[in-house]
């Protein structure tokens, strides 16, 4: 008699065990699908860019610190304010140097500025493909190429 | 996401307990409620520091290792004592103590870790550490069941194995963020044929040959897997070219065929895996059990504490570490042993989403990876068990027992947890900009 009881108590206690279990599946997978769903409804907004530049340090303030500047396809760098990326800072040339996106990668070319660019601490002196995570040094100012 | 947590872990201890005991009280409550009170104290900790990590990772972990924890309770007093921090403990309260010491490790680094520099820039010191651990344990390395995986430093053991995956992870990501654009798009032609170019190659692939000359002839199988599943996916991942995988299987498949000419273990449990019934009782006996266990457990499984399998013959092995999911299947069934996978497989789609979020190409590579791990070592260990790849000896991360195991899991969350941070902080900047517009 108590061996049928102790059972049916153990039965009831392994199905709520594994029902447990399903529900907290299905938490997550709830919670999945919701994160998926805002995450495609975020990209329709933003049409997926193909880079920024977080600014790591400017003594000047322009460009200003903490704002990730949005990357065209061809971006001009230097202190001339015609150039999409303005920089204000004394040890930037006139026109700096280009950052382009050519096919899959991006590039960086130095043009001919008298203080130079570098890559990662490294002083360029021909067109260098870039990685994201990168980190350009223009005059005083830090940049790190980011998706 | 946690709280389910409060009522799943007491009542497979409890049921645990009855069945047994076979008396209807819950039993010894102490274990469940330290584990549950961690894992709740872990994330307060992680909402206290306002940390902004992926908020899923931490509840899905607890998950997995609150079956594991269930799983080891139950199978306490069938493994015995170990002398585990010098006292004499059994494997439930050893499991417990680990936990405490990986969600310690987990919160140092999720919370700990501002900037990846110390990872990114010293990869090849990273490298040549890892490389010393192996050598170090293959020379003075205790032999434990044919394989040499086992560092005593006086009463307590570790397996620098799960330590060494976490650096080639770490090297592997920093060597392809530096070098991706140059490996994805330079090749050399050779008539008609395009190979990648060697010479930017070569540095990887000299380190990942000597850790897998070493792992190899450490007779450590199951990890040389792993090992070589997570770099092909890395190389896929940051390349996008399938013919590395192509050849990469390749590879695989023509050094498992020359290994298992050369070496007899190799070759014994190759023959173990296509015909286990050759000999039951003999080199097929752990997979013929294994595969019995989960026949009995059927559907729904035979209940908590009904396993046969660490009574099986008194001689069955590892019934904690490499074949949990065994008894897994046996206890809860299909149905439980399916929703520990589905489990693990929504704390892979969580650890690629943060690869997929990241900023800069060494976050995104050092994730995948790290996610790979964990989802590779799952699916070896699960697929191992049930007799669909030959058997190797690893452990199911957050399930089975083991200390070495469990931290570096532990680890590989931290690291997950603190990349997803920084993603979160880089796109609260962005939006920022965005408010204030032009």
């Amino acid at each position: 008699m108590t061996g049928e009881v102790l059972r049916i108590l153990l039965l009831v206690l392994q199905l709520a065990f594994l029902g447990i279990l399903y529900l907290v599946l299905l938490a997550f997978a709830r919670s999945l699908m919701r994160d998926l769903r805002s995450a495609e409804a975020a990209q329709q907004q933003s049409q997926a860019g193909i880079g920024r530049l977080a600014v790591l340090e400017s003594p000047e303030d322009e460009p200003p610190m903490g704002r990730p500047i949005a990357l065209g396809p061809i971006n001009s760098i230097g202190r001339n304010v015609n150039n999409t990326i303005f920089v204000e800072d004394d040890f930037v040339s006139a026109n700096h140097a280009m950052l382009t996106f050519r096919g899959r990668s991006w590039f960086i070319e130095d043009q001919g500025s008298t203080n130079g660019t570098y890559v990662n601490g490294h002083r360029i002196d021909r067109p260098v493909a870039l990685s994201f995570g990168d980190e350009l040094s223009i005059g005083r100012v830090r940049m790190r190429l980011e998706r | 996401m946690l709280l389910p947590l409060l009522v799943l872990v007491p009542l497979g201890f409890a049921a645990t307990h009855i069945a047994t005991s076979g008396k209807a009280d819950v039993g010894p409550m102490q274990l469940a409620a330290a584990y549950v009170v961690m894992m709740l104290a872990a994330h307060f900790a992680l909402v206290a520091a306002g940390h902004r990590g992926d908020p899923l990772l931490l509840p899905l972990v607890a998950t997995i290792g609150g079956v594991g924890m269930v799983m080891l309770n139950r199978l306490s007093p069938d493994v015995g004592k170990t002398a585990a921090f010098g006292l004499d403990l059994d494997i439930a309260t050893t499991q417990v103590l680990w936990f405490g010491v990986g969600v310690a490790a987990m919160l140092a680094v999720a919370i700990g870790l501002r900037d990846d520099r110390v990872l990114r820039h010293y990869k090849y010191t990273w490298a040549l550490a890892g490389i010393a651990l192996l050598v170090f344990t293959f020379l003075f390395g205790t032999e434990v069941n044919g394989a040499r995986l086992w560092i005593y430093l006086g009463p307590i053991g570790f397996q620098p194995g799960e330590f060494i995956k976490l650096v080639l992870v770490v090297f592997i990501a920093g060597y392809l963020a530096e070098h991706r654009t140059l490996l994805r798009d330079a090749v050399w032609r050779l008539g008609p044929i395009r190979i990648p170019p060697l010479p930017y190659l070569l540095p990887m692939l000299a380190i990942f040959v000597i850790v897998m000359l070493v792992v190899v002839f450490g007779k450590d199988l199951g990890t040389a897997l792993l090992f070589f599943g997570i770099f092909l996916t890395m190389l896929f991942v940051a390349t996008g070219r399938r013919s590395y995988v192509l050849v990469g299987v390749l590879l695989f498949l023509a050094g498992s065929f020359v290994a298992s000419r050369l070496f007899e273990h190799v070759a014994r449990r190759i023959d173990a895996w296509v015909n286990p019934f050759a000999d039951p009782s003999g080199a097929g006996y752990q997979t013929v059990q294994s595969l019995y266990a989960f026949g009995r457990g059927g559907l729904f499984g035979e209940g908590l504490g009904q396993s046969l399998l660490p009574t099986a013959g008194g001689r069955f092995f590892g019934v904690e570490t490499d074949f949990i999911f065994a008894v897994v299947g046996e206890e809860l069934g299909a149905v439980g042993a399916f929703a520990l996978l589905a489990l693990a497989m929504a704390l892979v789609f969580r650890g690629l989403r943060v690869a997929m979020l990241a900023r800069d190409d060494f976050s995104a590579m050092l994730a995948v990876g790290l996610t790979a791990g964990l989802g590779l070592q799952t699916l070896i260990i699960a697929a191992g068990v049930v007799k669909l790849i030959p058997l190797t000896g690893i452990t199911f991360p957050f399930v089975s027992y083991g200390g070495s195991s469990l931290l570096a899991s532990f680890l590989i969350v931290g690291l997950l947890l603190a990349i997803s941070h920084r993603n979160a902080l880089a796109a609260d900047a962005e939006a920022g900009r965005v408010e204030r517009g032009p």
